[in-house]
């Protein structure tokens, strides 16, 4: 779709197919080869971060049906094959440079273009000149991934011809290039194969750029040429590669003969300042589609699969006949912006540059569901630009991405939030570049084997550049920790940082040694198992605190969480769902803090809650060997509320990265065997104080009342526990007052707090209210005599009741 | 989840009335030699080449016909790197049978699984029957460990043993088979209703078993 007004193209899209693998071929290991558009997929990531002002940016790169790879990147202006009009010398010189500049940076970079040519120099009205689609070679592994040759015959050098060649064949077909630009087209009008003839007859010629202009009739015309620019030309078109200059070299000279300066181009105000990629994520977002575009321009054709068949098959699934390859299609699709424009017309200018201090921004969106929010343009627009903003002013703006976090995190800038938000920070590529990923250990045997296994469903992780950066990763974690071992699983808690940071493994890398520590401490220990243990336990007191019914079932039917949560907690449920699924888990998991996952897991049992009541115990471990559809963004939301409305002490575990606390006021903690029996969790003093503060608990004393009617805690009732019948499970049993006492409570939201004299009574009376169903039931730590000496402001002596003895 | 437990009972009149038995078999055996494979082909027909490993252990059952009997199977499959080793016996605890897996292509994983054997005969039921399993044999031009070596380590043990291949489906329902017909279907051992002293859930087993040592 070439548009008349140029300008409003940003980006353009070419296609082409990677090599089909013959047959069903299995690699050694028994698995199926990659196949070559999945190992492209994963090298062109490198290329989708390279910026620099000569290249044009890549976009995306899509893999289609039948392995065939789109390829997305920013356009400008024109190709110089385009350009009908002839360049003065000094612009020539001025074109030089600027690739010879873009060359210099993709050499420095280990990049070899080796396509060079005409059609993919782009040069725009003020002179600028980007490189297009610099990165085939590299993307396709050196040609290896793709069927058809790659570079135009008459820019190939001739080693390149002869044997492949290395980087200095670019100098070459550079060379070639401004040859052409001085003298015009070369070898016009001949067939492909006696180009290569001619090319190759260069190798006995002392001077091939001479010779060339010779065998055009140009011979004069090239002398014309003035003799800084030809010397630049002579020096790249050199047979043996060694001899030729290199770029750096060449940007050196250049830069003596020409001294222009391109004029900073200034970015453009409003939408058309914002940075490409986003502008490309928004446009999608609009309903642009790269694929119809390529098929209304006939770059993406649908023959009939009669058509694309072969004719025979050989036993070895080698086939003839069919579909035959085709040559690299040269054609370019390009996008206009307009439907996007359109989109936000209605945008005023000041939202472009919103100011960090003005107060947030309201949604209409925020009431729908992330998945919702995370394909709506304008809200996506609004998120992506605030955020930008605040990333550009990280660490100082972190509490800020904190608070927005807790929003939402748009997909787009996922990585980096999460960066942020785990509190990454300094030179972390230097740190990681320091730490041996190479040297073999013990433990390679095992991570070889659970790499292509770990999330292979996922494009970017099961081709082999995945698989090499996860080891890399593993390793590096494991030498920077010898406190710890691999256990199965870190595989799978790695993988979305990978996935997010695909070509930024030192950040990948320092997430997750920044996520460990917060929320798995001590987990991959070799010896783990009180960590696990108390974990699971106090999962356990969470699913009774907020699920006493399902709670007592399970307890029932000797259902343990040993059985099926060991998975869910060792990988922070990286191991249980999708990727797309983990992200939005994560989300909450990185803003909410290491208790939110204990609360995740009651979530889970939530959704499944019918199934489970209805359920014995081989029915309850089928299901949770085969997990049915969870819906993350409802079990996010109560798993927030959840962990929002207990108190702190409640889901309190000793096995993590914070401080000791030392406070009689604050400690919670009891023995582990104690745990172990504990159905519902222990309340500390100060979290009680500040419920009782609000008016959010409902204390049930459980002395005699002899003891009650002495000295009470205000506002409490006193169910003697010597008067429970602990076999009925019923409130009503309790009496009618308390009955309803406690039904207000439940109503109400109030926490229900278990007061005793000591915990044996405590610990049993609480398990019966679990079973008759009365949720946030918590045990206060310390019992009454705790509180008495802490806190004796909060005792009176009861009125006498008439009735009452 | 149909359950088989009063199958018998169930089925209309006149027709034959077979005896149900439920057995726990437990599937052992070094990480990466295909557990899960053999289990989610003999339950489900299915074979994933990227099977995900198992963290912990996998619940599955699967209902098989010999003759007079249906056969129940409760399948423990358990996760395979050594670490996990002091899970296993919270699973193979009570089990009837075991299924120790190696892969045919690596002599290690055949070191691993005498082990597994070892430990079985010593701490499992005196009564439960081994079967060991050879997988990947589809893979057989990289095999590293002889069929004859491994069939003479069964005989010497009075192990059930074949080659089998989760992906081709390979001798895969038959070592279930032949499990099934090994396992005495005596009324008191396995027969259905009598699940709770092998339910492996047990609250107080769990509990005071020592878990991810």
């Amino acid at each position: 779709m070439y548009q008349d007004n140029e300008d409003d193209c940003k980006f353009a899209a070419c296609t082409y197919f990677a090599k089909n693998h013959p047959g069903e071929m299995c690699g050694s290991n028994g698995l199926p080869l990659t196949p070559s558009s999945i190992t492209i997929l994963g090298r062109a990531q490198r290329l989708l971060t390279i910026e620099h002002p000569n290249l044009c940016t890549y976009l995306d790169v899509i893999r289609g049906k039948h392995e065939r790879i789109i390829v997305v990147a920013e356009v400008i202006g024109k190709s110089l094959k385009e350009c009908t009009s002839k360049f003065s010398f000094q612009e020539i010189v001025n074109i030089a440079k600027q690739v010879a500049i873009s060359m210099k940076f993709l050499h420095d970079q280990d990049i070899t273009h080796r396509t060079l040519s005409d059609d993919n120099i782009l040069i725009d009205n003020e002179g600028r000149v980007k490189l297009f689609n610099y990165g085939l070679y590299y993307m396709t592994d050196g040609g290896s991934e793709v069927s058809f040759p790659l570079g135009l015959p008459r820019y190939l050098s001739p080693e390149t011809i002869l044997s492949g060649g290395g980087p200095a064949a670019d100098v070459w077909s550079y060379g070639i290039i401004l040859l052409e630009l001085s003298i015009g087209k070369l070898w016009n009008n001949l067939k492909p194969g006696p180009i290569l003839r001619r090319i190759l007859t260069l190798v006995h010629a002392n001077n091939p750029a001479e010779r060339i202009a010779r065998e055009h009739d140009c011979f004069e015309q090239y002398k014309q040429v003035p003799e800084n620019l030809r010397n630049i030309i002579e020096k790249c078109l050199k047979i043996y590669p060694s001899e030729r200059a290199t770029f750096s070299e060449l940007v050196e000279d250049l830069t003596k003969i020409d001294s222009k300066e391109l004029v900073e181009v200034k970015t453009p105000r409003g939408l058309m300042g914002c940075k490409l990629q986003y502008l490309y994520h928004l446009w999608q977002l609009a309903g642009g589609d790269i694929q119809a575009e390529l098929k209304k321009n006939y770059l993406i054709k649908n023959s009939p699969p009669i058509l694309s068949m072969p004719i025979a098959i050989l036993l070895d699934g080698c086939t003839i006949g069919g579909k035959t390859g085709a040559l690299f299609d040269r054609r370019l699709a390009k996008y206009s912006l307009d439907l996007l424009k359109s989109r936000l017309s209605h945008v005023p200018p000041q939202d472009f540059y919103p100011l960090m201090h003005e107060r947030r921004k309201e949604y209409d969106a925020v009431a729908l569901p992330k998945i919702i929010r995370e394909r709506d343009t304008e809200y996506q627009f609004y998120r992506l630009l605030w955020f930008h903003r605040l990333l550009h002013g990280y660490p100082y703006t972190a509490p800020y991405i904190r608070a927005e976090a807790e929003i939402d995190i748009p997909p787009l800038v996922r990585g980096d939030v999460w960066a942020a938000l785990l509190g990454v920070v300094g030179d972390i590529e230097d740190q990681y570049e320091r730490i041996d990923k190479e040297t073999p250990t013990p433990t390679d045997r095992q991570i070889d084997v659970d790499i292509p296994r770990c999330h292979q469903y996922c494009w970017l992780l099961c081709g082999s550049a995945g698989h090499r950066t996860l080891k890399r990763l593993l390793k590096a974690w494991l030498l920077t920790n010898p406190q710890y071992v691999y256990w199965q699983g870190l595989d799978s808690l790695t993988a979305p940082f990978l996935y997010l940071n695909f070509c930024n493994e030192a950040r990948a890398f320092a997430c997750l040694s920044a996520f460990v520590p917060k929320f798995l401490h001590k987990f991959f220990l070799k010896d783990n198992s009180a960590v696990i243990k108390e974990y699971l336990a106090k999962f356990w007191q969470m699913t009774a605190f907020h699920e006493p019914e399902l709670a007592t079932h399970l307890h029932e039917i000797n259902f343990v969480p040993e059985l099926f949560a060991i998975p869910w907690f060792l990988t922070m449920f990286s191991h249980v769902f999708p990727l797309h699924k983990i992200v939005h888990l994560w989300d909450a998991l990185l803003v909410e803090g290491p208790a939110l996952p204990l609360f995740m897991g009651v979530g889970i049992l939530r959704q499944l809650r019918d199934t489970l009541l209805s359920s014995g115990f081989n029915e309850c471990i089928l299901l949770f060997s085969d997990l049915p559809e969870i819906d993350i963004g409802e079990c996010v939301k109560e798993s927030i509320e959840m962990c929002r409305s207990s108190p702190r002490s409640v889901s309190y575990r000793r096995f993590t990265n914070e401080a000791v606390v030392k406070d009689p006021m604050d400690i919670v903690e009891i023995p582990m065997e104690v745990l172990f029996t504990e159905i519902s969790p222990r309340i500390n003093l100060s979290d009680f104080f500040s419920l009782i503060c609000q008016d959010k608990c409902c204390v049930i004393d459980i002395r005699s009342n002899l003891l009650y009617e002495k000295s009470c805690i205000d506002g409490s009732i006193n169910v003697p526990y010597s008067g429970v019948h602990l076999g009925q499970h019923e409130l009503r049993a309790l009496g009618l007052h308390p009955q309803k006492v406690i039904q207000e409570a439940i109503k109400q939201k109030k926490m229900v707090v278990v007061a005793s004299a000591e915990d044996e009574t405590a610990q049993l009376f609480s398990d019966y209210l679990v079973k008759c169903c009365v949720p946030r039931v918590c045990i206060l730590h310390g019992g009454i005599s705790a509180l008495l000496t802490h806190v004796p402001s909060l005792f009176t002596v009861p009125p006498k009741r008439n009735g009452h003895k | 989840m149909a359950t088989n437990r009063s199958g018998a009972a169930q089925r209309p009149n006149g027709a034959p009335q077979t005896k149900v038995c439920q057995f726990k078999l437990v599937l052992l055996g070094e990480s990466a030699v295909g557990k899960s494979s053999l289990v989610l082909r003999f339950v489900k027909g299915q074979f994933h080449e990227y099977q995900e490993s198992t963290i912990g252990a996998a619940f599955l059952t699967q209902t098989v016909c010999l003759d007079d009997t249906t056969v129940k199977f409760e399948i423990w499959d358990t996760a395979g790197q050594e670490r996990y080793h002091s899970l296993a016996p919270m699973y193979y605890r009570g089990a009837q049978a075991a299924i120790v897996v190696y892969d045919i292509t690596n002599q290690d994983t055949f070191g691993r699984a005498k082990n597994w054997v070892k430990e079985l005969q010593r701490q499992a039921s005196p009564s439960i029957v081994i079967a060991l399993a050879g997988n990947k044999s589809d893979l057989a031009a990289k095999r590293m460990v002889e069929f004859e070596e491994a069939q003479a380590y069964a005989d010497e043990n009075g192990l059930l043993f074949m080659e089998t291949s989760a992906k081709t489906a390979m001798n895969v329902n038959d070592i279930f088979l032949a499990i099934a017909n090994k396992l005495p279907k005596s009324e008191g051992g396995g027969s259905a209703g009598a699940g709770g002293a092998r339910r492996l859930g047990d609250a107080e087993q769990a509990r005071s078993s020592s878990c991810c040592k």
